[in-house]
């Protein structure tokens, strides 16, 4: 039975043509018969065919009966589909890139917010996985580190939570063969393997006895016997080339040997973004509980509710509160699911995004439906003649969506491609995206492509193939050209052209709004001057620079040789920068000598320690008083500066220089200092931040070992990078500058998703005015020809040319007004989902709406011109015929 | 002119009507729809009598080979096969009760 098939199936096109020829031989008989009969061999030949059918038709009938009709009959309609759309090309180009551009679009954006937000963090439960901070709201500190004799506290105390651990991110030397890099290493307590869930790719994780072993000296340098290190993912891949031999091997870090005894999965970025490595630590000894630097993520127990395990952290921190009113007593604490801390931030801008591609591919899909339309009326003449000729309607309607699959699929496959290089070029522009590692496009992603393509062909081509099935047969009769317009034809691309263009009024406005959000924060005084200014941060070792005088020396001599440099204008340094996230940022509790004692008049103040140079390094104002000089070294009075916001709090209404100022400096002793001078207040955080209560002290006075140099060049001057490198190179080999930074990049990363939300937003306003302004030519271009014999009537009793272009005009203007108006209307609505990436811009923004509609307007006018012009000339003469 | 066989009505009698043709003798296309024509007074369309040789062929009811007709051209007989013939058989047994049914319902009074 099988068997038969089968060589039916394969015998098919002999069977076929010997189906003919047996076909057109009964004819012949027929028309023998009929010649016998007495009647002309013409005539008889007529007749014959007349009675009995055509055998290519009868053939047709007889091949759909045998196996592989279906499979035949979709072949030959993809060959004529092909053939019909090469002979279009442009049609067949235009359509393939729109399809192409829309799905490219759609499926990148897909990929990010799908890895970056809807994919499970690849960690074990990773609902049970949190971060933990300290905040104090009367002090207004809203998220800062866990002070580790806190941690250890809550550890003992808290039941809600199974395991905690502390976490320190610091710049460490480390070398190879004379060569050395400063590279970021976290350290961390023995549980964090466990606690954030995850599984050494190879080796293991830190042994509690390696844990204990570990000893830091005061300057967080490690001084522990036979250390041991675990290496991060990505450094693993670029030092090692994933080579899982790495076992046993050492890694020098600050002048000693550390074995590596494995290497974590890229997931454990999601804690630590920048550490390469990962060294033992643990929480013993003195354990202060008032130094808030160390993170803390924690694993809460089976079956606990973020909230639960949220209020008994809190109880506890009020406990402590109680018992340690000196270091504890306003503190609070405040846990946030692990996966909402790293990817929240991200998902208003992903979600925008989302939006803005999903309304782009609309617009495609409805500039390719439009496009497809006209074709298909254009050829509703064929599409008849075929009816006529007894082509089932199905065959006819398979013609027209064949075509449009083919498109579709085609621009489907070009969008893939586009998609994975976009991503690619994501992951390049975005660095600090959330998961960046985890990103590449996969089955998901393919299978969304395909849905997408499928989906946007069908519909593209179904109207317009339903269309040209139902031309009815008396069309083609009547010579075709002549149809008066087809009624829903016309409504439906008129919908569609208005559709298109409320949609790209969105995208205008949402791009708009954006603009204005950067320029607004490109524009804001941060309270320094970032151009021109080269920052490169040091980290000094604990072994090698041992006493304040080895660090003070080796500053003096590295801004020497940096001055030196031609085009250098001011060398300074400070322990933290503004924006930069490189150096150690901690506030201290400081109070005005005279009023020591009373609990109110205590602040905290960010700790910054700079040096001379430094204030007018970065051109932060020097508001009253003075900067630092070399009166202010280690023998000098001790002195400090305060920022604007500092003294404003602490000596409302009154000039501060010359107060004494006492500053909690914690292990290194709590003393007056003298106030002389008030530094301008600065944004730290990026244009979005607020001033914060600042204190500076002299490098002189307090040799910190991490400092970031700040070089400010003459403007215009040739790039000082290499020789800045060697400036290094030649104080001391094993130092190198932790990387060379521009100023104006760091200010600019603080914005980073703004201004990449802004971009992609205004690519897609971009290609979505292009795409109208397409759409909107069609419609136009349609309606003329559509009306083409009404005008050439027109024109023939005396209408001018004039008229006929000021209807095209109305046609336009009227598409403009109700496509802008729903615009509009959805702007106002979607803007609410933006507001939370704006600034200083509210989202029914006047100036952006009105530019959207101008710009949109104008496109209009430019895409009518060729129509109009086109109208004016149409010859009734030629027309009418 | 005689009227085209319409739908079902003569549709499933058109396999009992070319398998009794060629029981009696094997026949080319041609020769079967002109014993029908003369038998029936229907006159059958390529694309009507074509699809049902097909048919047949495929369910081996029939089969065909290639042959020099009376007046020396290729034409394609048809004869019966064993399995042809039990499906007439059985076809004719079915009008059989069929009619004699409807003979039955007619002379009733």
């Amino acid at each position: 039975m099988i068997l038969r098939w089968l060589t039916r199936l394969f015998r098919r096109r002999s069977a076929l043509a010997s189906r003919r020829e047996e076909l057109e031989l009964h004819l012949i008989e027929e028309v023998d018969q009929l010649v016998r009969q007495g009647i002309p061999e013409a005539a008889a030949r007529r007749r014959a065919r007349l009675e009995l059918g055509s055998p290519a038709v009868a053939v047709e009938e007889v091949g759909d009966l045998r196996p592989g009709a279906l499979a035949e009959g979709l072949v030959r309609d993809l060959r004529q589909a092909f053939r019909s759309l090469r002979r279009s090309p442009g049609f067949t180009i235009a359509t393939l890139l729109l399809i192409a551009v829309g799905i490219g679009a759609s499926t990148s954006i897909f990929t990010l917010v799908d890895r970056v937000l809807l994919q499970p963090l690849a960690l074990a439960e990773p609902d049970r996985v949190v971060r933990l901070f300290e905040a104090s709201p009367e002090r207004r500190i809203e998220r800062t580190g866990v002070a580790r004799g806190n941690l250890a506290e809550w550890r003992n105390r808290a039941r809600q939570i199974k395991a905690m651990a502390a976490i320190y991110v610091m710049g460490r030397t480390v070398s190879d063969a004379g060569v050395a890099e400063v590279v970021p290493m976290a350290q961390v307590t023995c549980d964090f393997v466990a606690v954030l869930g995850v599984v050494p790719v190879v080796g293991r994780g830190f042994t509690s006895d390696e844990c204990r072993a570990a000893r830091y000296s005061n300057a967080a340098a490690p001084i522990g016997l036979d250390p041991v290190v675990m290496l991060g993912h990505r450094f693993w891949r670029r030092q090692f080339g994933a080579d899982p031999a790495v076992l046993g091997r050492t890694l020098t870090i600050e002048r000693r040997p550390f074995r590596i005894i494995g290497v974590l999965p890229p997931a454990a970025d999601l804690v630590t973004p920048t550490a390469e490595g990962y060294l033992a630590w643990e929480l013993d000894g003195e354990l202060p509980r008032d130094q808030r630097y160390p993170a803390a993520i924690a694993r809460m127990a089976a079956g606990v509710s973020l909230g639960a395990a949220s209020a008994e952290l809190q109880r506890i921190a009020a406990d402590l509160g109680r018992e340690f009113p000196e270091t504890n007593a306003g503190w609070t604490v405040e846990a946030i699911g692990l996966e909402e801390h790293t990817t929240g931030g991200a998902r208003p801008t992903l979600l925008v995004l989302l939006a803005g591609a999903g309304l782009l591919l609309l617009i495609a899909c409805a500039n390719v439906a439009l496009m497809f339309s006209a074709r298909g009326l254009a050829r509703s003449h064929e599409a008849s003649l075929h009816l006529a000729l007894g082509a089932p309607r199905s065959r006819v309607l398979r013609r027209g969506l064949m075509e449009a699959l083919m498109v579709g699929a085609a621009g489907g496959v070009v969008g893939t491609a586009l998609a994975f290089a976009a991503v690619a070029l994501v992951r390049r522009a975005w660095p600090d995206l959330p998961r960046a590692s985890e990103l590449a496009p996969d089955g998901t992603v393919i299978g969304f492509a395909v849905v997408v393509t499928l989906g946007s062909g069908i519909l593209a081509g179904l109207a317009p193939a339903v269309q040209q099935a139902r031309s009815r047969a008396i069309d083609a009769m009547s010579g075709g050209k002549r149809s008066i317009g087809d009624r829903p034809a016309a409504r439906r691309h008129d919908a569609l052209a208005i559709a298109e263009v409320a949609v790209t009024v969105m995208l205008l406005v949402g791009a708009g709004l954006l603009v204005r959000t950067v320029a607004g924060l490109r524009s804001t005084d941060p309270g320094f001057d970032p151009r021109d200014v080269l920052v490169a941060p040091v980290f000094l070792d604990g072994q090698a620079y041992r006493s304040g005088d080895a660090s003070r020396t080796y500053y003096a001599s590295l801004f020497a040789r940096l001055r030196a440099i031609p085009g250098v204008a001011v060398v300074g340094g400070a322990t933290t920068l503004p924006t930069s996230p490189l150096g150690p940022d901690f506030a201290r509790p400081v109070w005005p000598l005279d009023r020591s004692g009373e609990r109110e008049a205590v602040r905290h103040a960010s700790v910054r320690i700079v040096t001379p140079g430094y204030l007018d390094a970065l051109r932060i104002r020097v508001a009253d008083g003075r900067a630092f000089d070399e009166r202010d070294g280690p023998n000098g009075r001790r002195v400090v500066l305060v920022s604007e916001e500092l003294a404003r709090a602490i000596w409302p209404g009154r000039s501060p220089i010359g107060e004494q100022l006492v500053v909690d400096y914690s292990t290194a002793g709590t003393y007056p200092y003298e106030v002389v001078g008030v530094a301008g207040n600065v944004r730290f955080g990026g244009p979005r931040s607020e001033p914060l209560a600042e204190v500076y002290f002299s490098h002189a006075q307090r040799p910190y070992l991490i400092l970031n140099v700040a070089i400010r060049t003459a403007p215009g001057g040739p790039l000082i990078d290499a020789a800045v490198r060697r400036a290094f190179q030649e104080i001391d080999p094993l130092k190198p500058a932790q990387g060379i930074h521009r100023l104006t990049d760091l200010v600019g990363a603080t914005f980073l998703s703004e201004r990449r939300a802004m971009q992609v937003l205004l690519g897609f306003a971009a290609a979505a005015v292009l795409l109208s302004m397409l759409g909107v030519y069609g419609t136009i271009a349609f309606r003329v020809r559509e009306k083409a014999a009404e005008i050439a009537v027109r024109l023939a009793i005396g209408a001018t040319p004039g008229r006929v272009v000021r209807w095209v005009a109305g046609e336009c203007v009227r598409v403009f007004v109700v496509g802008g108006t729903i615009g509009v209307l959805g702007a106002l609505v979607g803007g609410r989902y933006l507001s939370s990436l704006l600034y200083q811009v509210a989202p029914s923004d006047g100036a952006a709406i009105a530019t959207a509609l101008v710009v949109l307007g104008a496109t209009m006018a430019g895409a009518a011109i060729l129509p109009a012009y086109r109208a004016a000339r149409v010859d009734p003469a030629a027309t009418l015929r | 002119m005689a009227e085209q066989p319409v739908g079902g009505v003569v549709a499933g009698t058109l396999d009992l009507l070319i398998l009794k043709t060629v029981a009696l003798e094997p026949m080319h296309g041609w020769g079967v729809g002109r014993r029908i024509e003369q038998v029936t007074g229907f006159r059958l369309k390529l694309g009507s009598l074509y699809p049902a040789l097909e048919r047949l062929e495929a369910a081996g009811e029939i089969e065909a080979e290639w042959r020099l007709s009376d007046n020396n051209r290729r034409a394609r007989y048809y004869r019966l096969t064993a399995i042809g013939r039990k499906r007439l058989a059985a076809e004719i047994r079915h009008w059989r009760r069929r009619i004699d049914g409807i003979l039955r319902l007619i002379e009733a009074t």
